[in-house]
């Protein structure tokens, strides 16, 4: 059979509606937040910072508060459209209809998309107005941002499905994904630190999406990009083909 | 000959494993001929909402085989479930959405182009009585108005199979004498129905071929005038082939 188009867009659709059903939730808050950010760090402390790698602090900065709110986004909008779909039961509406396991995939992971890309939108107009915003390699911009929030969003599709409650739905974000994020180097430099925790910054691929992201929009690189990329691709063929394989088997979704 | 429009050849579902092993469904075949008002009959728990969700995909069998119009369920699953359409017993849907957004969604789901598919809403939101709720919150309908919405979710892509787990459960006398019209109007139009129920005045009344299920087996089947002989009712029927199966295990 051919490709479910229809039922993928529609999928994406929901999740639009499902968005701006919570507006204050999905995306004023990330705004505020940014805008919180790009305030403290860029305006209020960023002044006193002199210049860094040929930009303001602000802008060296923004690229990572981008990331920040692009991961949380993701994340959020695809652990808890299905954790609530099996819930409700609503999963039954997509395990009778004609998608295949892949095109589940796609949908859930696109629909995650679809909400971080409007997330990245609005920030990236807060970052204008602070004259944060500059992007000297937007293809390459596109497909991290892309890429960032497929990989948190399959992520947050294994937290629904494996999640038994409400409080294991935010374990991973608090545990695992904050802490990871904030010592990726969104903040700061890799430079700024000493040489051990440099190191152990390097093996954290939190710091790959940061610095890619950053490379993308102010043109300044700390990391193997050739890495990264390889970290990228590996994460989002290796999170693939495990959820593949999960929809196929139901996990937790099929009894 | 046609091809049957449901076959199921020595279905068998098991759920957990080890000590926690249950055996929903034991070792079932059922045909259900094009054109059938099949009635699936059985206590709570015997094993027909398992055999509807190994229908529809929800679950996955143990092992055996089914065909819904010669396509099977497992192997060419994509294909099969674009024949079935599904009422369910439980109300498996966003509370947040409107009966018009769920049949948009679940048309959407099947493919059916927008303009197709919003003259299908229209058409069964009219057929079903809500104009009025049409934009009502799902949470906020009475219990008779859910089944309506469900029942239109289900049919939105207009499946060759419809299955209706309880489809008039909660609903008051009136409506459910409309439903029946409506369920028997399309019957008569060519649909293949599989309908269960606890009242069994409604399989009666609407169903040609029945079966019933007991622990997951099948212990009888039949067409209405079978079970009917002898001037007894299906619920008449339905007990003594029922409390029989029961009192043979003990």
């Amino acid at each position: 059979m051919h490709t479910n188009w229809v039922g993928l867009y529609t999928m994406f659709r929901r999740e639009v509606q499902r968005t701006m059903r919570v507006v204050v939730q999905t995306l004023l808050a990330p705004v505020i937040s940014a805008a919180l950010y790009l305030f403290i760090f860029g305006t209020v402390i960023g002044t006193k910072i002199e210049d860094f790698a040929g930009v303001p602090y602000i802008s060296f900065v923004f690229p990572g508060i981008l990331m920040l709110s692009i991961v949380n986004a993701s994340f959020a909008s695809a652990s808890s459209n299905l954790y609530f779909m099996r819930f409700t039961r609503g999963i039954e509406e997509m395990l009778i209809a004609p998608f295949s396991y892949f095109e589940m995939l796609v949908g859930f992971v696109g629909s995650a998309v679809v909400r971080s890309l409007m997330v990245a939108f609005l920030i990236l107009a807060v970052g204008i107005l602070f004259g944060a915003v500059s992007l000297v390699n937007p293809l390459a911009f596109v497909f991290y941002i892309a890429a960032i929030s497929a990989i948190f969003a399959m992520l947050g599709i294994i937290v629904a499905l494996w999640a038994e409650g409400f409080e294991q739905l935010t374990v991973i974000n608090t545990f695992v994904i904050t802490p990871l994020t904030y010592l990726g180097g969104v903040f700061y430099s890799v430079t700024f630190l000493p040489p051990l925790a440099a190191t152990i910054t390097y093996l954290n691929p939190f710091f790959y999406f940061a610095d890619g992201v950053r490379s993308s929009m102010i043109g300044y690189s700390e990391a193997n990009t050739f890495a990264g990329l390889c970290i990228i691709f590996a994460l989002v063929l290796g999170l693939g083909g495990l959820l593949t394989h999960l929809f196929k088997i139901g996990w937790k979704i099929r009894s | 000959m046609s091809t049957p429009m449901l076959e199921i050849k020595n279905l068998r579902k098991v759920y957990g494993s080890g000590k926690d092993q249950k055996v929903a469904v034991d070792n079932i075949s059922l045909t259900v001929e094009r054109g059938a008002f099949f009635g699936l009959l059985g206590p709570n728990g015997a094993g027909k909402s398992t055999t509807i969700h190994c229908i529809t995909g929800i679950a996955q069998p143990t092992s055996g085989q089914i065909l819904v119009d010669g396509v099977d369920v497992v192997k060419d699953y994509k294909n099969a479930r674009t024949k079935v359409g599904l009422s369910p017993q439980e109300f498996n849907v966003d509370i947040f959405a409107t009966p018009e957004q769920l049949m948009d969604f679940m048309g959407g789901y099947y493919a059916i182009p927008h303009d197709e598919r919003w003259k299908r809403i229209d058409d069964l939101i009219k057929r079903f009585d809500l104009e009025e709720h049409r934009t009502v919150k799902f949470q906020k309908l009475s219990g008779g108005l859910k089944r309506r919405a469900m029942l239109g979710r289900a049919l939105v892509h207009t499946p060759d199979l419809l299955i209706l787990d309880e489809p008039t459960a909660g609903v008051d006398v009136e409506q459910r004498r409309d439903l029946w019209a409506y369920l028997k109007e399309m019957n008569e139009g060519g649909k293949t129905i599989i309908l269960t129920s606890h009242y069994l005045e409604e399989i009666q009344y609407l169903c040609n071929e029945i079966a019933i299920i007991n622990h997951g087996k099948i212990v009888a089947q039949g067409t209405k005038e079978e079970f009917m002989k002898d001037g007894k009712t299906v619920e008449e029927r339905y007990l003594e082939i029922t409390r029989a199966d029961n009192e043979g295990k003990k």
